[in-house]
């Protein structure tokens, strides 16, 4: 019972960082309606941004701070340079230079840090135990700074102006023109927010498992993606719940033998399930669909 | 008309191409004849990443021919000990092997990595040479009746390591944490397990991952919390990570007990230094770098007089008992009356050193273990010694 509390519990505060990184593929598609794949990648970005930051400083604290405005540097001059000029093209041109991106930068880090893994260890916060319940304080964190983020950004799109014109874009980008909502400022907002959301989850990332290298955004990219579908892409409290889901899984997954070899199979069968009961996802909304 | 003259050229071409190919496979003379001295060759990498590997094996095997030249040789007559650059790239060993086989070797140490030993194993077994690697731990390296091993291969060292824990270990339970889909690692987990059997008396705590899931260990490591022995036959990548995520949940006291995907551990720690990980890291080995005493002692002390620390590490060490193993098989042929020439054919000192090597009786006494034989699929049998790579820090 202890050990299942234990997973549970790394698996929220896992899920908790698909969230985060599921809420930048959810808002962007819901708004810019495309599939930005490098999304992933913008964690490596902050992972080495960290990484440089931290070493040259030695506060950890520094390397988080300067994570977070690069990250938001590199999606919103990513969103300029190779989507904007390809608004209004087919989503297919879109979502191939999206994939485009994402190598570009996986080999901009290979060719600037090398291939190898290199350690950040941002270092120790200790450990909670409860008996034999032992918790790491990291995990704690994590937790609990993804809900905060989760709340603030789901205050955010329903209470304050900016938000709800995203809100307007995400229903009808044309209507929203004609309110005079400028869509284009709109949609670079939403970049900077999901670049944004990726760095943080890429700080709790590497809070959790030390390591950077070129690939380190793609697995989780692509989790946090089945998540977004699996909660229904488009839908915020969606992002959340399958960023959740998948992470209870993975961990629950990882702690039976016989199943962690089988971890990537299990979440996609739960995926197939779930699309084929709720196409749209589970908190989905039905609508005809133009991807 | 014009279809049967095709025909003819081809045939033509044919020919032409077939007896090239003949006089290739004819392959490289051997001037063993006019030796003066017996020839010893080798190729490994001399240059490159792997340097240390290459530059370690060269001088432990020099070390030993000096050794046994100033106590006189075998009868008499000296050896000589020549290795040739490969910079770890299969594709040199051909051009390697050829020159080393015209100048006269007549007996080898094959290469020091597992991909160029395969192509060297195929030119070996053609010529029949004998050749003992002291370090390429590939499973295919050996076989073909010609191949010798000094070092564990890759599935052996799942049968070492559970006769290590039957020997050492006095905990009731070994946490296990493996890669599934990586050959390496799944194949000595498999080996480790069946050697150990049923009846062992050790309960074990299995956890695995894959490509898939290996970043977050939290789960894995939630389940060997309560293990004191975790052994662990995969690579230092995964492995740094392992233990700086484990910190604080895993008892400090507990040891970390990997194979030779080891080798090297303390560099996977880039920005922590491994003494922040609280347990002891140790891994399977043949040669114990810090021994006090006995073969190794001694070896230790003359390798460092001579070529300094840094390249002080089981690949030299296997490698000077490399040479010590043939010199020593063919000191017992010579003392059952076969007759070993200076000028010995590669072919005929093959024939001698496969019989004495499968001799009942022959077991060689040397730095990386005592007792040692080989079987006849050419894998050596020896004790496994744990090598320390860190101890632990209440311990310190």
């Amino acid at each position: 019972m202890l050990d299942f509390i234990t997973t549970f519990i790394n698996g929220l505060n896992l899920g908790g960082i698909y969230a985060l990184i599921a809420l930048g593929y959810t808002m962007v598609y819901g708004i810019a309606k495309m599939l930005n794949f490098a999304h992933g990648d913008i964690i490596m970005v902050g992972g080495y941004t960290i990484m440089v930051f931290f070493s040259m400083t030695g506060l950890p604290v520094v390397g988080v701070l300067c994570a977070i405005p690069l990250c938001v540097v590199v999606g919103i001059v990513i969103e300029k340079v190779a989507y904007k000029p390809l608004r209004g093209a087919s989503p297919l041109a879109v979502l191939i230079t999206a994939i485009g991106v994402s190598y570009l930068l996986q080999s901009l880090a290979q060719m600037i840090f090398g291939p190898g893994q290199q350690m950040v260890e941002l270092g120790d916060m200790g450990t909670i135990s409860l008996g034999s319940l032992k918790i790491k304080v990291e995990t704690i964190v994590t937790l609990l700074a993804a809900t905060l983020i989760m709340v603030c950004l789901t205050l955010f799109v329903h209470k304050t102006k900016a938000g709800k014109a995203m809100l307007a874009v995400a229903e009808d980008r044309d209507a929203a023109r004609l309110m005079g909502i400028n869509v284009n400022a709109i949609i670079t907002l939403t970049f900077a927010i999901g670049s944004a959301l990726a760095a943080v989850a890429g700080v709790f990332y590497i809070l959790g498992s030390p390591a950077v290298y070129p690939t380190l955004g793609a697995l989780p990219g692509i989790r946090a993606f089945t998540a977004a579908v699996i909660g229904g892409i488009g839908s915020i409290p969606g992002a959340m719940v399958g960023g959740l889901l998948l992470g209870i899984i993975e961990c629950i997954c990882g702690a039976v033998p016989a199943l962690s070899q089988y971890t990537i199979a299990v979440e996609f069968a739960l995926l197939i399930v779930i699309l084929l009961v709720k196409p749209s996802g589970i908190l989905g909304k039905k609508k005809r669909e133009k991807v | 008309m014009k279809k049967k003259w095709t025909m003819f050229a081809c045939a033509a071409m044919a020919a032409v191409m077939g007896s090239a190919l003949f006089v290739s496979c004819g392959g490289n003379r051997n001037y063993a004849e006019n030796n003066e001295k017996f020839y010893i060759g080798a190729s490994g990498p001399l240059t490159g990443g792997a340097a240390v590997y290459g530059k370690a094996v060269q001088n432990g095997a020099q070390l030993a021919v000096e050794e046994i030249n100033a106590a006189g040789g075998l009868d008499g007559k000296q050896f000589e000990f020549v290795m040739m650059d490969d910079g770890n790239d299969d594709t040199r060993v051909n051009s390697n092997y050829a020159s080393l086989y015209e100048k006269g070797m007549q007996v080898s140490l094959g290469c020091v990595t597992t991909k160029p030993c395969l192509a060297f194993k195929q030119l070996a077994e053609e010529d029949n040479l004998f050749f003992l690697t002291p370090s390429a731990t590939g499973d295919d390296v050996v076989g073909g009746g010609n191949a010798y091993q000094m070092c564990f291969s890759d599935s052996g060292q799942g049968t070492a390591a559970a006769e290590y824990v039957k020997e050492n270990v006095t905990e009731s339970t070994i946490g296990i944490f493996y890669k599934s889909d990586d050959p390496y690692s799944n194949g000595i987990y498999q080996n480790f397990i069946s050697a150990l059997g049923e009846n062992s008396g050790f309960t074990f705590v299995e956890t695995n991952f894959t490509d898939d899931t290996n970043a977050d260990f939290s789960s894995q490591i939630n389940r060997l919390k309560d293990c004191k022995f975790i052994f662990m036959p995969i690579y230092t990548e995964p492995a740094s990570l392992f233990m700086m995520q484990a910190n604080g949940i895993i008892s400090d006291d507990a040891i970390y007990f990997g194979c030779d995907g080891f080798d090297g551990i303390e560099s996977a720690f880039t920005t922590t230094p491994i003494s922040e990980i609280p347990q002891e890291i140790s891994y399977l080995s043949h040669f114990d770098a810090t021994a006090e005493s006995g073969a190794a002692k001694e070896f230790i002390d003359s390798y460092t007089e001579k070529y300094g620390k840094d390249t002080l590490n089981q690949f030299g060490a296997a490698a000077y008992d490399c040479v010590y193993a043939i010199y020593e098989a063919m000191a017992n042929a010579v003392s059952d009356e076969k007759e070993i020439p200076v000028n010995i054919s590669p072919s005929d000192l093959c024939d001698i050193l496969k019989e004495t090597f499968q001799k009942e009786d022959f077991t060689f006494d040397g730095v990386t273990g005592t007792g040692i034989y080989w079987s006849e699929d050419g894998t050596v049998n020896k004790n496994p010694v744990k090598y320390i790579v860190k101890e632990k820090n209440s311990a310190a």
